[in-house]
């Protein structure tokens, strides 16, 4: 019994770290979308943070020079979804795809010297009083400050979201753009903070993919995370609150993918492997009959998006 | 000075404000950046271009492989622009590529003993099936439960990928291929017909005709009517006794099927088994081309042939130039956010 419950903490702590890249993403697209746009290009934003973050913990010796570069890439590409969004009305959905595959050839394409570079991890709450803790050191122990980031990220989203004027205005933006300007504030900036926070997460999360949790930089090695979280954005109804419960669904299912792997199951790895998008799509399924019957929460700004292909 | 302008210069500007002056405008946009691009990564830019230019047209060989990219960039294309019909944003022409050269390979290997007139049209059958049911998976979850389809065909994506390397790995692996995981040979029976000893091959007739057919019944039949009406309003289609719900499966079936045909294309003709990273990329450049065409299946045509160019000649650029692969990836990306970006400003003007 008590192997059976270490066996399951381990699991879910092996989730958390493996959920955090999809969680920070989650947290960043969310608040993207409650200001009204929509952004799959955190895909691409992720993959050039990750290989940017690598690059300059690589060269500079430094991997919180990484995290920092990671966040700054991830706004810069942003800024491209930003100027063909806010700049010139193009389609937020064909947008987003320029942006997703303009992200995975620059970091292909960059990230080609650094393929196979070792570099200084940030390191874990071992050796710390935390994993002195009787029972749940150990389990506490190995977490990152990456982790640590992103769990704080979602009190601060949601009281600035939920508890500021600033916030309000914010969500207002992505419910009614025509209400927002009629009341005599410009949606345009706080869309375009909104998009310039995404590209921040996103950036950052994958910096926590390559600089903390893999310490490698592989070409196209977020392997669908942008686009994953952007579906469980859905599931988390637009609140960081249920970012958490939603991202960890993604964890543990990679995290089962390796468990199971690792009892060595007769099961071929490949098959594995769909676990991490099938069960997001699946939750996706049962989450969107709930949406229907009540709206969920999604800003009325976002259904024009969802529905117009030119 | 000002006031007065001659009707030349007005016809002029009136051009330059049309479709036209878009196109222009798009297509020095993106020689500026490509040579940009070349030039901040300490590349003769000018020299570059030219060469880019000449490895996707320049000779008969060239302009081959540039045919030979654009069949499955045509058909996953179409794949997308059918879907756009009806208002919905699929983007999973990778994952039906992927699941027709699975289903296809499938039935190649299930009936290689039978004889050539009952294996090809048995691994076209299969293809379309494989390309058609990841179509209408995403369909269905549309229909009966509302799921947006952009995420899903993105995520079915990634499934359909990885289901190829299953097999490949595992159970379909030739034992006889020293360890590299890929299918056996395609029998020379099912190896789809290739031109003038090219590789240009019969998926590129089919996108074509595939194209036609499609332009002619959506413009020209009721049911293309009836795609415009329930797109506009499904309300008021369904009172006229059209299914949106019905449509939204056709629409993604048939849309899958095309894309399953560029697969089991690359797997037979290109690779002559299936394999890993069998057509990586090609899904989404059918994306952006079924865009860039505005979702009309004719212009899709020159442009997938346009795109099929830019890979050839990205290809021939790593060949001579040691230009990287990704380097593809960039220029597509560049393009297609320049046509975006001028589209986009262009149809505000014309509003104004």
């Amino acid at each position: 019994m008590e192997s059976f419950i270490t066996e399951l903490l381990t699991l879910l702590f092996a989730a958390l770290r493996s959920a955090t890249p999809v969680l920070a993403v989650v947290l960043g697209e969310a608040m993207t979308q409650r200001s009204g746009v929509i952004n799959l290009g955190v895909e691409g934003q992720m993959l050039l943070g990750a290989m940017t973050g690598f690059a300059v913990a690589s060269i500079t010796g430094d991997p919180w020079l990484g995290v920092l570069a990671a966040c700054g890439a991830g706004v810069a590409l942003s800024m491209v979804h930003a100027i063909l969004v806010l700049g010139c009305g193009a389609n937020q959905i064909a947008s987003g795809v320029a942006v997703l595959i303009l992200g995975g050839g620059l970091s292909a394409y960059y990230g080609i010297p650094f393929v196979g570079d070792r570099i200084d991890t940030l390191g874990n709450l071992n050796h710390t009083f935390v994993s002195d803790i009787p029972l749940l050191g150990q389990f506490l122990g190995p977490i990152t400050p990456t982790v640590l980031i992103t769990l704080l990220a979602i009190p601060a989203i949601s009281i600035f979201l939920f508890r500021t004027r600033l916030g309000l205005r914010w969500r207002s933006t992505g419910e009614s753009q025509d209400i927002t300007r009629n009341l005599g504030h410009n949606p345009v900036p706080y869309q375009l903070g909104a998009i310039a926070f995404g590209g921040l997460m996103s950036g950052f999360a994958g910096a926590a993919l390559a600089v903390d949790y893999t310490a490698n930089w592989v070409e196209g090695m977020t392997a669908g995370r942008g686009l994953v979280a952007v579906g469980l954005v859905i599931v988390a109804r637009w609140n960081p609150w249920y970012a958490l419960p939603a991202a960890l669904l993604f964890g543990a299912s990679e995290a089962l993918n390796l468990k199971l792997q690792s009892w060595g199951l007769p099961i071929s790895p490949y098959l594995l492997a769909t676990l991490p998008y099938l069960i997001p799509l699946t939750v996706l399924m049962l989450s969107y009959r709930g949406l229907r019957a009540s709206g969920g929460g999604m800003p009325a700004g976002l259904r024009v998006v969802f529905q117009s292909a030119r | 000075m000002t006031s007065t302008t001659y009707p030349a210069v007005r016809s002029g500007r009136r051009l330059l404000g049309g479709p036209a002056g878009a196109v222009l405008v798009m297509a020095a946009a993106f020689v500026v950046a490509a040579m940009a691009f070349f030039a901040i990564n300490g590349r003769e830019s000018v020299s570059l271009f030219q060469e880019m230019v000449m490895g996707a047209f320049g000779d008969t060989y060239s302009f081959s492989e540039t045919l030979v990219k654009t069949a499955p960039i045509l058909l996953t294309a179409l794949a997308v622009a059918l879907p756009a019909r009806l208002g919905l944003i699929s983007v999973g022409g990778e994952g039906q590529l992927y699941l027709g050269a699975l289903f296809g390979t499938g039935a190649v290997l299930a009936a290689v003993d039978q004889p050539g007139w009952l294996l090809m049209p048995l691994m076209l059958a299969g293809a379309m099936a494989g390309g058609a049911l990841w179509g209408v998976i995403p369909g269905l979850l549309k229909t009966r439960l509302g799921v947006n389809e952009t995420i899903s065909t993105l995520l079915l994506n990634y499934v359909g990928i990885l289901l190829v390397s299953f097999v490949v790995h595992g159970p379909w692996k030739n034992p006889n291929s020293l360890g590299w995981p890929a299918t056996i040979e395609f029998p020379e029976s099912a190896i789809l017909p290739q031109f003038f000893d090219t590789r240009v091959h019969m998926g590129l007739v089919f996108g074509v005709v595939a194209a036609i057919i499609l332009h002619i019944l959506v413009t020209r039949s009721r049911w293309g009517l009836g795609l415009q009406v329930s797109r506009s309003n499904p309300r008021v289609g369904a009172t006229a006794g059209i299914s949106y719900e019905r449509n939204v499966l056709i629409v993604m079936a048939v849309g899958g099927l095309l894309a399953g045909l560029a697969g089991i294309a690359e797997a037979s003709v290109i690779q002559n088994r299936l394999q890993d990273g069998l057509a990586s990329g090609y899904g989404m450049t059918g994306f952006l081309v079924a865009w860039l065409a505005g979702q009309h299946f004719l212009r899709i045509i020159p442009l997938s042939v346009l795109m099929g160019g830019l890979l050839a000649s990205a290809d021939s650029l790593q060949l001579y130039a040691q230009l990287p692969k990704a380097s593809a990836d960039i220029l597509q990306a560049l393009l297609f956010i320049i046509v975006l970006a001028v589209a986009s400003l262009w149809g505000r003007r014309r509003e104004a």
